[in-house]
C-alpha cells in the first residue's frame, strides 16, 4: 500500500459537479471530493447527498478516490463518503488521537454495514494546526488505517505568512518536521505548500512543478492542488526523469563492477559512491518503474467502458 | 488583548547605570527590561537588587511596562528584590526545565500576595538560551500560566551552548526556532519570532535594519520587539505598528468577502488577488492590531503629558 | 571535563591494505577501520581476520582507532575487533535503545575477557532512519560509553523516501535535532554540511574547509572523512587559528580590566565586550588549548607501538 503511486491530489469541491467531471478526465493519480474547505456551510446537505455518484464518477479516468471531510461533522461526513470505490479520507484540521479513534471506529461501522472489506478505508491525517503538528507522532500511530500524513492548509489555517525570501514561515520545518515523523512511522508524508506568492494549493503550472521537484527533494512523493492545471505538473515533478534514470544505472553499473572487483567504493568522477549511493539510485530506478506501471493502470482504466450499475 | 500587551520595543539596560534609567521614559519604548544578568557585573548584583524597587515607577513615567531580568542562579534573592506593584514580567534566562519554572511561579505567587499585587499579575519571560531548554521546550512553556509568550532559541547565550560563532550570514538555529515557534502556537502563546534575515555585522544600533526587521516580523504576523540601543526603538515601533494604508486595505478585503455570503463560493479572484476566509481574518487581525497600538501610544503620549506636567517641563511643539 | 578533541574521523574499509597502512600519515585525529560499508559481502570475513593488525598499523601516529561494525553481525565483528589499542567501536544502523544495550552486553563481556579495561571502549553511533532520528534521545543516553553521534545522510535519505538535489538541504530538521539532543546530553554531534554528507566527493581543501567551518559553526564537532583528502582541511577548520586565539586572550585582558574597574562593558575595536562576548572567548581559548594538547599527542616521538 505504501507503494501506490499518489503523485497528485486534485482537491474537487464536492458543491461543483462539472469540476468533478473535469477531474476524472485529468491525469490525477487521486481525486479528493471536497466537503470542507470549497464547500459553503449552507450547500453542504446537498453537497453530501451526492458523493455516492461523484464516486464513480472520479473513478473513471483511473485516479483512486478520497473524500476530504470535517471532524466537527464526522458522522454526517463520513455517511455521506464512505462506499464502495472510496480510497479513503483526508480528516482536515485533525488534532488528536482521540479524533483518530472516532474516525476509525465509524469507518469500521460503514465498512460493516455497506460491504466494504474490513480494515480497507484509509485515513489521511491533515495537520493543519499546531496542535495537530505538534501531536504528529501520536495522531499518525493512533490508527492502522492512517497511511499519510499532510500540512494540507496549513499554510492559511495557521496563518503563516511569506517571508522576505518567499518562504512560507515555518513551513519548511513543519514539512521536514512531517516527514521525519511520517517515515517513522511508516506512512507516506503529503505535500501541500507554495511559496509566495502562491498559497493555500493553489499555484501556477510552472510553480507547481519546481515545488513538486522541491518535494521530491526533501522527501515528498506527492502533493494536494486544486486546479487540474496543477496536475500534469505534480505528475511529471514526482517522477524521476529520464535523465537521472540513465545517471542512477550509470552510478549502479559502476557499484556492481566495483563488488565484483571486491572493492565495496568506487569514484565516478570525483563521487565517491559506496553502498549508500547505490541504494539511493535504486531507490530511484524503483520509482520510475512504478510510475510508469501507474500510467499503463490509468491508461488501462480510461479505455474500460464504464461501469454500469446492476 | 488588553492593551498593555503590546510590547513593539524596548530596552534591556542594567539597573545598576543611573542615567540609563532616569532617562528611560524619555526613550519611547512599550516595555523597559530592567537587567540584573549579564549587563551588570557580578561584585554589583547585590547593590542592583536593593535599586529595582524604585527604579520600577521610575521607568514607567513615559507608559512603558517595567519588567526585569533576573539571574538564573540566584532565582529567591532576586525575586524578593523585584517582585512589586508595578512589575509586570520577570525574565527568566536560560530556562531548562519546566520545574524550574514552576518553582518560580511559587514565589512569586507568595510574593503578589505578600506585597498587594493582584494574583496572576506578573509574568514569566522563560528564555531558552541552551540545548536542553530547546530539547524540554514544550514542558518548560506549559509550566505556568503566567508564561504568555514563547519563542527565541537563538543569541549569545545559544550559540556558546552550541559552540558556534554568531553572524555567519547563514541560518544555524532553525531546529531550535521552529520547535519553540511550534510550542508556543500549539499552547496558545504570543508567539516570539521573526523571519530569518541574514545579518554579518551583529550591530545592536542599526536603525535602518531594525525597521526592515521589524516590517518584516510584523508582516508575517509576529508583533514582539526589544532590543539593547535606544536607536532602534522608534523603528520598531513603526516597524511593527500597521500603516494607514495596510488598515484601509484590511477594511477593503473584509467588504469583499462579506459580499461572497450567500454566492456558494468560499472565495474569489480580484485583480489577481485571493479573498478568502483566510484573508478576511487575517484583515480583521490588522484591524484589531492597529487599534492596539493606536490605543498604547495613546495611553504613552498621556503618561508623557503627565510626566512632564510634573517635572513642570515645557511640551515640545509637536509630540509624535 | 576535558573537551573531546577529534575533529577527523578518517574512514579505512579494512581490506584496503594500502589505505590502512597510509592512514596514520593523515594526521587524523581518528581512524575508523571499516568493516561495513567499505567491504563487499564476499570478503567480510577475510575483513575480520585483518582488524588485530591493522590496529597496531593505523594507531602509529597516535590517532584513536575505532572499528565500523556490520549490525548484522555484531557478535563475529565484535569478536574479531576488541584487542587492546582500540578506542572504540563504530555503531551503524542504531534505531533503538535496546540496540545499544546489546551491543553494550557484547562489549562489556569481550572486555573481562580479554582483560581489557572495564567500560573503556567508546561508541560512536550512526543513525539512519527517521525512527532513530525521532527517537535519538532514549538512544544516545542508553549509554554513558556513547561519545558521539552522527546521520549517515546516504542510507537516511533511503528512509525518507528522499531524492537528493544539492539546492535543497532535506535535513535541516534531521540534523538540527541531532546537533540539540546530542548537545543536551553531552554527546558530540559529528556531521559536515550538506550535500557533501549524502554526496561525498572528493574537491579542493578550500571547499572541504568551507563546508567544515560552517558544519561548526552548526554546532557539529567533527567529521567523518571519506578519504584522506578531507583531513587536514577538516582539522584546520574545527582548530581556533592564532589570529583567533590572540584576538579572544586580548577580549579576555580587556575585560578583566573593565571588571576591575567596576563596569560591565568596554569598547574593543568597534565592538562592545560585555559578559557573552569574554564567556565566548573562553570557549575559544579553551578549545584552541585541547586542540594544541592534541597535536602534541599525535605528533610526539611514540615510545614503542
Amino acid at each position: 500500500m505504501s507503494a501506490r503511486v499518489r503523485r497528485s491530489w486534485l482537491v474537487v469541491p464536492m458543491s461543483k459537479s462539472e469540476e468533478i467531471v473535469r477531474a476524472s478526465r485529468s491525469t490525477a493519480d487521486v481525486i479528493v471530493l471536497d466537503l470542507v474547505e470549497f464547500v459553503a456551510e449552507e450547500d453542504k446537505p446537498a453537497a453530501r447527498e451526492r458523493v455516492e455518484a461523484a464516486i464513480r464518477t472520479a473513478q473513471a479516468g483511473g485516479a483512486e478516490v478520497f473524500a476530504q471531510v470535517d471532524p466537527e461533522l464526522l458522522v454526517a461526513d463520513l455517511l455521506a463518503c464512505a462506499w464502495p470505490g472510496l480510497t479513503g479520507v483526508i480528516v482536515s484540521q485533525l488534532e488528536s488521537a482521540q479524533q483518530v479513534a472516532d474516525v476509525d471506529g465509524l469507518l469500521a461501522e460503514l465498512e460493516a454495514k455497506r460491504g466494504i472489506l474490513p480494515g480497507t478505508l484509509e485515513i489521511v491525517a491533515a495537520l493543519e494546526t499546531a496542535r495537530g503538528n505538534h501531536a504528529a507522532y501520536d495522531i499518525g500511530r493512533a490508527s492502522p488505517r492512517i497511511r499519510g500524513l499532510t500540512l494540507g492548509r496549513a499554510d492559511l489555517i495557521m496563518d503563516l505568512r511569506p517571508e522576505p525570501s518567499g518562504e512560507i514561515h515555518l513551513m519548511p520545518y513543519l514539512m521536514q518536521r512531517l516527514i521525519a515523523v511520517a517515515r517513522a512511522l511508516g506512512v507516506t508524508p503529503l505535500g501541500a505548500w507554495w511559496r509566495a506568492p502562491a498559497r493555500g494549493l493553489l499555484a501556477g503550472p510552472d510553480d507547481t512543478y519546481h515545488a513538486a521537484r522541491r518535494g521530491r527533494a526533501i522527501g515528498f512523493t506527492g502533493s494536494l492542488c486544486i486546479d487540474v492545471n496543477q496536475v500534469e505538473p505534480l505528475n511529471r515533478g514526482f517522477t524521476p526523469d529520464d535523465a537521472e534514470a540513465a545517471a542512477a544505472t550509470e552510478l549502479m553499473t559502476a557499484y556492481r563492477a566495483g563488488v565484483a572487483r571486491g572493492v565495496a567504493l568506487v569514484e565516478q568522477g570525483d563521487r565517491l559512491v559506496d553502498r549508500g549511493a547505490a541504494a539511493q539510485a535504486r531507490a530511484l530506478l524503483d520509482r520510475a518503474a512504478a510510475c510508469e506501471a501507474r500510467a499503463r493502470e490509468k491508461a488501462e482504466m480510461a479505455a474500460r467502458p464504464p461501469l454500469v450499475r446492476p | 488583548m488588553a492593551a498593555h500587551q503590546v510590547r513593539r520595543s524596548g530596552l534591556t539596560m542594567p539597573v545598576v547605570t543611573r542615567r540609563f534609567v532616569d532617562h528611560a521614559w524619555r526613550r519611547g519604548c512599550d516595555f523597559i527590561n530592567l537587567d540584573l544578568e549579564d549587563s551588570v557585573p557580578q561584585h554589583l548584583k547585590a547593590h542592583a537588587r536593593g535599586l529595582i524597587k524604585d527604579a520600577i515607577p521610575v521607568v514607567r513615567k513615559g507608559g512603558a511596562e517595567a519588567f526585569t531580568r533576573i539571574n538564573h542562579d540566584y532565582v529567591h534573592a532576586d525575586l524578593e528584590a523585584i517582585v512589586w506593584p508595578g512589575l509586570s514580567k520577570v525574565n527568566y534566562p536560560k530556562a531548562e526545565s519546566a520545574e524550574e519554572i514552576r518553582l518560580l511561579d511559587d514565589v512569586i505567587t507568595r510574593l503578589e500576595r505578600e506585597r498587594g499585587i493582584r494574583p496572576g499579575t506578573v509574568e514569566i519571560g522563560a528564555n531558552i538560551e541552551t540545548a536542553t531548554g530547546v530539547a524540554a521546550a514544550y514542558d518548560i512553556a506549559l509550566a505556568s500560566p503566567r508564561v504568555k509568550e514563547f519563542g527565541g532559541g537563538t543569541g549569545y547565550d545559544m550559540s556558546r551552548d552550541l559552540g558556534v560563532e554568531m553572524f555567519v550570514g547563514f541560518e544555524q538555529f532553525a531546529y531550535g526556532k521552529g520547535e519553540l515557534e511550534l510550542a508556543a502556537r500549539a499552547l496558545g502563546l504570543q508567539v516570539r519570532a521573526a523571519p530569518f534575515v541574514a545579518n554579518t555585522t551583529g550591530s545592536v544600533s542599526d536603525a535602518d535594519r531594525a525597521l526592515r526587521e521589524a516590517q518584516a516580523a510584523r508582516k508575517c504576523g509576529f508583533r514582539l520587539g526589544g532590543g539593547l540601543n535606544p536607536a532602534v526603538v522608534e523603528p520598531q515601533n513603526r516597524g511593527f505598528t500597521p500603516t494607514a494604508e495596510e488598515v484601509e486595505d484590511a477594511r477593503w478585503v473584509l467588504e469583499r468577502h462579506r459580499e461572497l455570503a450567500g454566492t456558494g463560493d468560499t472565495w474569489i479572484v480580484i485583480d489577481g488577488r485571493v479573498i478568502d476566509r483566510y484573508e478576511a481574518a487575517r484583515a480583521r487581525d490588522t484591524l484589531e492590531w492597529a487599534a492596539l497600538c493606536t490605543e498604547r501610544d495613546r495611553e504613552k503620549a498621556e503618561a508623557v503629558l503627565r510626566t512632564r506636567a510634573a517635572m513642570a517641563e515645557p511640551t515640545p511643539p509637536t509630540l509624535a | 571535563m576535558a573537551i573531546l578533541v577529534r575533529r577527523s574521523n578518517l574512514l579505512a574499509p579494512i581490506t584496503d591494505t594500502a589505505r590502512v597502512k597510509q592512514a596514520w600519515q593523515s594526521d587524523a585525529d581518528a581512524i575508523t577501520l571499516d568493516l561495513e560499508d567499505g567491504v563487499v559481502e564476499t570478503r567480510k570475513a577475510e575483513a575480520r581476520g585483518l582488524v588485530k593488525e591493522a590496529i597496531a598499523l593505523a594507531g602509529q601516529g597516535g590517532a584513536e582507532v575505532f572499528v565500523r561494525v556490520n549490525a548484522a553481525l555484531l557478535h563475529a565483528d565484535l569478536e574479531a575487533s576488541m584487542w587492546p589499542g582500540l578506542r572504540g567501536i563504530m555503531l551503524p544502523r542504531v534505531a533503538s535503545a535496546a540496540e545499544v544495550a546489546e551491543a553494550v552486553e557484547q562489549m562489556t563481556a569481550l572486555e573481562r575477557r580479554r582483560g581489557l579495561a572495564a567500560g573503556a571502549l567508546e561508541l560512536i553511533v550512526l543513525l539512519e532512519s527517521a525512527r532513530a532520528v525521532w527517537d535519538i534521545r532514549s538512544i544516545i543516553t542508553a549509554n554513558p560509553r556513547i561519545t558521539q553521534v552522527g546521520l549517515d545522510e546516504s542510507d537516511l535519505a533511503c528512509d525518507l523516501g528522499i531524492t537528493p538535489l544539492p539546492e535543497h538541504d532535506p535535513y535541516v530538521y534531521a540534523r538540527g535535532r541531532l546537533v540539540i539532543e546530542a548537545t543536551a546530553a553531552k554527546v558530540q554531534p559529528i556531521g559536515i554540511t550538506y550535500p557533501l554528507g549524502v554526496h561525498p566527493r572528493r574537491v579542493s581543501a578550500a571547499e572541504i574547509h568551507r563546508m567544515a567551518t560552517d558544519a561548526r559553526n552548526l554546532g557539529l564537532k567533527g567529521v567523518l572523512c571519506p578519504d584522506p583528502s578531507w583531513v587536514a582541511p577538516v582539522n584546520a577548520a574545527f582548530t581556533p587559528t592564532a589570529e583567533l586565539v590572540a584576538h579572544n586572550k586580548r577580549v579576555r585582558e580587556v575585560f578583566a580590566g573593565a571588571v576591575a574597574a567596576g563596569t560591565a562593558a568596554v569598547p574593543l575595536d568597534g565592538r562592545m565586550i560585555d559578559v557573552p562576548v569574554d564567556e565566548w572567548a573562553k570557549v575559544v581559548l579553551a578549545m584552541a588549548d585541547a586542540c594544541d594538547a592534541r597535536d602534541a599527542q599525535k605528533h610526539a616521538p611514540r615510545a614503542g607501538s
